[in-house]
C-alpha cells in the first residue's frame, strides 16, 4: 500500500495537470477570439471546451481526476456585417467565432483558484512530512 | 510501567490524519468533476472506539477484525453549499479541513518528541 501522504501529493499533481490543460484550452479560446476562416463564408474557429473526469486510482484505490476530453462548443457563430473581409460570403456577412472572453476570462480564474488550491495540498502533505522528520532530529 | 501504548496510539492518529489528508487531496482534484461526491474520514475516536475490542491474533489461523490502515474509513461528508449547484466539493471547506489536520498531526508529533525526551531522560538518569 502506498504511503497516504505520498499519495495525496499524487492526487494533487494529477488535479494540477487537468487544470492546466484547462488554462491551455481558455488560452487557444482566447487568441483565437478573432480567428474567422479563410475562404469567402466559411467557418470560423470553433470555441474548445474542457470536461473532467473521475478517474480510479488503481494503485492506491483513491480517486484521481482526469481530463476526459476536449470537445467543441456548438453554439451558433457571431455573424457580422463586413463586405471587405476576406471571409465575408456573397451577402457581405462574416462569421466569427463563438468566443465570449468575458467567459473565458471567468474561466480562467476558476482554474486559476482550482490550481491553486492543489498546490496548497501540496504544500500541506510536504509540511506533515517535515514534521514527522522533526522526530528524528531530537 | 503503564502509559507506553503512548507511541502507537500516536502512530496510529499520524496514519489516520495521513489518509484524511489523501482523501482531502482527491477532494480538491475532483473540485471540478461533475457529479463527483466529496468524502471524508471517520473522526479518530470513532476508529478508535471500535477498534479498541480487537482480539491479538496469536496465530495465523486467528480471525482478524480489522487491521491498522484498513479500519479508517471513507465515507460521504456534508456539504456547505449554500446553493444546489451539483457541485459537492467547497474548496474553502476543503482547505480548512487540510489546516486541521496539519494542526493535529503537529501536536500529535509534538506530543510524540516530548515523550521520547522522557524516555531518553529516564534511560540516562538509569545509567
Amino acid at each position: 500500500m502506498i504511503d497516504p501522504l505520498q499519495l495525496s501529493t499524487r492526487l494533487a499533481s494529477a488535479g494540477m495537470e487537468a487544470q492546466s490543460l484547462r488554462l491551455r484550452v481558455v488560452a487557444e479560446n482566447i487568441a483565437n477570439a478573432q480567428s474567422t476562416g479563410t475562404t469567402p463564408g466559411s467557418d470560423p474557429y470553433q470555441r474548445k471546451t474542457v470536461t473532467f473526469r473521475t478517474e480510479l486510482d488503481r494503485a492506491a484505490g483513491a480517486a484521481s481526476v482526469r481530463v476526459r476530453e476536449v470537445g467543441t462548443d456548438a453554439s451558433p457563430f457571431r455573424v457580422e456585417h463586413d463586405p471587405g473581409n476576406p471571409a465575408a460570403d456573397e451577402n457581405g456577412e462574416v462569421k466569427f467565432p463563438n468566443v465570449n472572453v468575458l467567459v473565458e476570462m471567468a474561466d480562467m480564474r476558476e482554474a486559476n483558484r482550482s490550481y491553486e488550491a492543489n498546490l496548497q495540498v501540496i504544500k500541506q502533505a510536504r509540511a506533515l512530512v517535515a514534521s514527522v522528520i522533526d522526530l528524528l532530529k531530537t | 510501567m503503564s502509559g507506553v501504548y503512548l507511541f502507537g496510539l500516536a502512530s496510529r492518529q499520524a496514519q489516520h490524519l495521513a489518509v484524511r489528508q489523501a482523501t482531502i487531496a482527491g477532494n480538491v482534484a475532483n473540485a471540478d468533476t461533475p457529479g463527483y461526491k466529496a468524502r471524508d474520514v471517520a473522526p479518530f475516536a470513532e476508529v478508535l472506539a471500535r477498534t479498541g475490542l480487537d482480539m491479538a491474533a496469536t496465530d495465523g489461523r486467528h480471525l482478524q477484525g480489522s487491521p491498522g490502515a484498513a479500519a479508517v474509513k471513507v465515507r460521504p461528508s456534508e456539504t456547505w453549499d449554500p446553493l444546489d449547484t451539483g457541485r459537492s466539493v467547497s474548496l474553502e471547506q476543503e482547505l480548512l479541513k487540510s489546516n486541521e489536520v496539519a494542526r493535529e498531526h503537529s501536536l500529535n508529533t509534538a506530543v510524540v518528541k516530548s515523550f521520547h525526551r522522557m524516555l531518553i531522560a529516564s534511560l540516562r538518569s538509569g545509567a
